[in-house]
């Protein structure tokens, strides 16, 4: 047949990215046999610039990854030349290497594309539905593609952000083991032109990784502080100043004093008693015995 | 209205705002300019209108997108409960876009068989894959080591289980040898001191808890002694030494059976010339003898 779609996708990525980053897009340009790779961007440029390379190229989307700090991932999704375009936080990437991931598929064959129903619940889903389908999807015959339709990408939107996996389907019952990549993406923004123009959509759920990371210090901070206040009242507490209770006049109505006796001085010494033993009084082991008895009996 | 105020505040000299004071326009208290938190842009026209510029009237073939919610197990939680997966358990969450996948593929195979798109690679159709055979091949590597691991300690398990429970059958068996003996040798005893004259023990089909039935009977009729006793007799037997059983008794201690007189006073016949007869006197002998010496 004739391969009439002319979708081509541009990949490529800013300087800065780390080889998890290298790899994904690496993944992403063996899975999609209508993309196109370009040489790193240079950070000093800005991103109106991409539209130019794009046209340079031939392409008519692009997907670019853009690294900062060398610890957070964006990634832009855009339809050139006049949009719309998305920007997207990247977060738990992992890549076609890793053992995990069991499945293969053919190089080159085309997705079956997997949405969530919740895309076609909001407008600003809908819109980013159309994006990744027309990105996504590889076009029916093209020259680089295979005929078979052996993997499938699922798109779901859960906790306000949108897992990305691919999987590979294995018997006709639908029974599928995962190929990879897989990636989760955070929107941050939609933009009515290609990398600029007005703002369409921005995400409220959104929280920039910088955010993040502050909030986690500042939570720490205040820990800290509030142990140290605790600290401080007890310090006060502890010397504080003590209350002093007034007299209670009343108090004196209790206070009876024994009587006085007159002191009386002994000159003589005293008679010596004489030690009489009671024969009644039983022995000492005789006295235990009776104690036992009793206490038995009782 | 206070914000209103507030933004009047720079603009206003003293008197006027004693005039609105009085006038009821102005608030109590501290009148503090608020901003408004920044709108977040949602602007669903917008989109909507970017949607319809945008979107592209291609056939399904050349985008085979399904959107379709997860396969409903009667099993599991149905799909309405969709909402309660909870994304921080991982097992959970796969499992939905698992079955998302699935559905997907469900829906969509039926239609592609239909339109005659192959899904089925032909055995003899080799191409490139997306992950080379040497990937594959550690892959397996590791699956296969994972799983002898997994072998490895089941069989160890087992044969840990399988000692214990031998060791366990051993002992029972050592347990109940030495049963059989003391009974045995009970039942010897029994019959040496005249308590039974039956020869019942020599055979040995005679089954325990038969044969001590038959014995209390007997025994009460004979002697009666109470249960306690008899449950003593059983346990400990007769004769032998003891272990454990208790040294002065009443009986024991009453029981001076054992005492003869004539050598206590070392008047009887001297049995073979028992060599320095060094009779020690008892204590009061001795007190008395230490208390004369003074």
């Amino acid at each position: 047949g004739k391969w009439k779609n002319k979708e081509r996708v541009l990949i490529f990525s800013s300087r800065g990215i780390n080889f998890r980053t290298r790899h994904l897009m690496q993944d992403l340009r063996t899975l999609m046999p209508h993309s196109k790779a370009d040489t790193k961007m240079d950070r000093k440029d800005q991103l109106a610039v991409i539209n130019e390379v794009c046209e340079m190229k031939n392409c008519n989307k692009c997907i670019f990854f853009e690294a900062k700090k060398k610890q957070d991932l964006y990634m832009w999704l855009s339809n050139i030349p006049q949009g719309p375009s998305a920007k997207f936080l990247v977060q738990n990437v992992h890549t076609l290497a890793e053992l995990k991931m069991t499945g293969n598929c053919l190089r080159g064959s085309r997705p079956l594309l997997s949405f969530d129903p919740i895309f076609d619940k909001e407008p600003h889903y809908a819109l980013l539905k159309e994006l990744f389908i027309q990105v996504f999807s590889t076009p029916q015959y093209h020259p680089k593609s295979q005929p078979f339709v052996d993997h499938v990408f699922t798109f779901t939107v859960t906790d306000e952000r949108i897992w990305f996996r691919n999987y590979q389907i294995i018997e006709e019952d639908a029974s599928l083991v995962e190929i990879g990549p897989r990636f989760v993406l955070n929107l941050i923004k939609i933009f009515q032109g290609s990398f600029g123009g007005p703002t369409l959509y921005e995400n409220p759920h959104y929280q920039s990784p910088n955010m993040h990371r502050r909030l986690l210090r500042l939570s720490v901070a205040a820990k800290l502080r509030e142990k140290q206040q605790v600290k401080e009242v007890q310090k006060i507490k502890k010397t504080g100043s003590k209350v002093l209770i007034g007299e209670d006049p009343t108090e004196v109505v209790f206070k009876t004093p024994a009587e006085e006796k007159p002191v009386e001085i002994q000159l003589v010494k005293p008679e010596v008693k004489p030690i009489v033993k009671d024969k009644k009084k039983l022995r000492k082991i005789q006295r235990k015995k009776q104690k036992k008895l009793f206490r038995t009996e009782a | 209205s206070s914000s209103d105020s507030g933004s009047e505040d720079s603009s206003l000299s003293d008197s006027e705002l004693q005039e609105a004071f009085s006038r009821g326009a102005l608030k109590p208290g501290l009148n503090v300019v608020l901003d408004e938190r920044p709108k977040r842009h949602n602007d669903v026209s917008g989109l909507k209108q970017c949607l319809s510029d945008f979107k592209q009237q291609l056939a399904w073939v050349e985008r085979l997108d399904v959107t379709l919610g997860q396969v409903v197990d009667p099993v599991s939680q149905s799909a309405s409960n969709k909402d309660a997966v909870d994304p921080e358990n991982d097992f959970q969450r796969e499992m939905s876009f698992y079955r998302q996948a699935q559905a997907a593929v469900l829906e969509a195979l039926p239609r592609l068989r239909k339109l005659q798109i192959p899904t089925r690679r032909p055995d003899d159709y080799f191409a490139e894959m997306a992950k080379s055979d040497q990937q594959m091949q550690k892959i397996r590597k590791k699956l296969k080591s994972k799983q002898e691991a997994m072998e490895r300690s089941e069989r160890a398990k087992q044969l840990r289980a399988m000692r214990k429970y031998g060791k366990k059958v051993q002992n029972e068996i050592l347990q109940k040898r030495q049963k059989e003996k003391k009974n045995m040798l009970n039942a010897v005893k029994k019959y040496q001191k005249g308590l039974s004259d039956k020869l019942d023990f020599l055979d040995e089909e005679q089954t325990s808890s038969q044969g001590n039935k038959k014995g209390s009977v007997n025994q009460r009729i004979k002697k009666g002694p109470n249960a306690k006793r008899r449950y003593k007799n059983q346990k400990f037997g007769f004769g032998g030494k003891k272990k454990g059983s208790k040294w002065n008794t009443k009986e024991s201690f009453n029981d001076v059976s054992s005492f003869r007189a004539k050598i206590a006073h070392n008047k009887g016949p001297r049995k073979g010339g028992k060599k320095a007869l060094n009779k020690r006197p008892g204590k009061r002998a001795r007190q008395k003898m230490k208390s004369r010496g003074r």
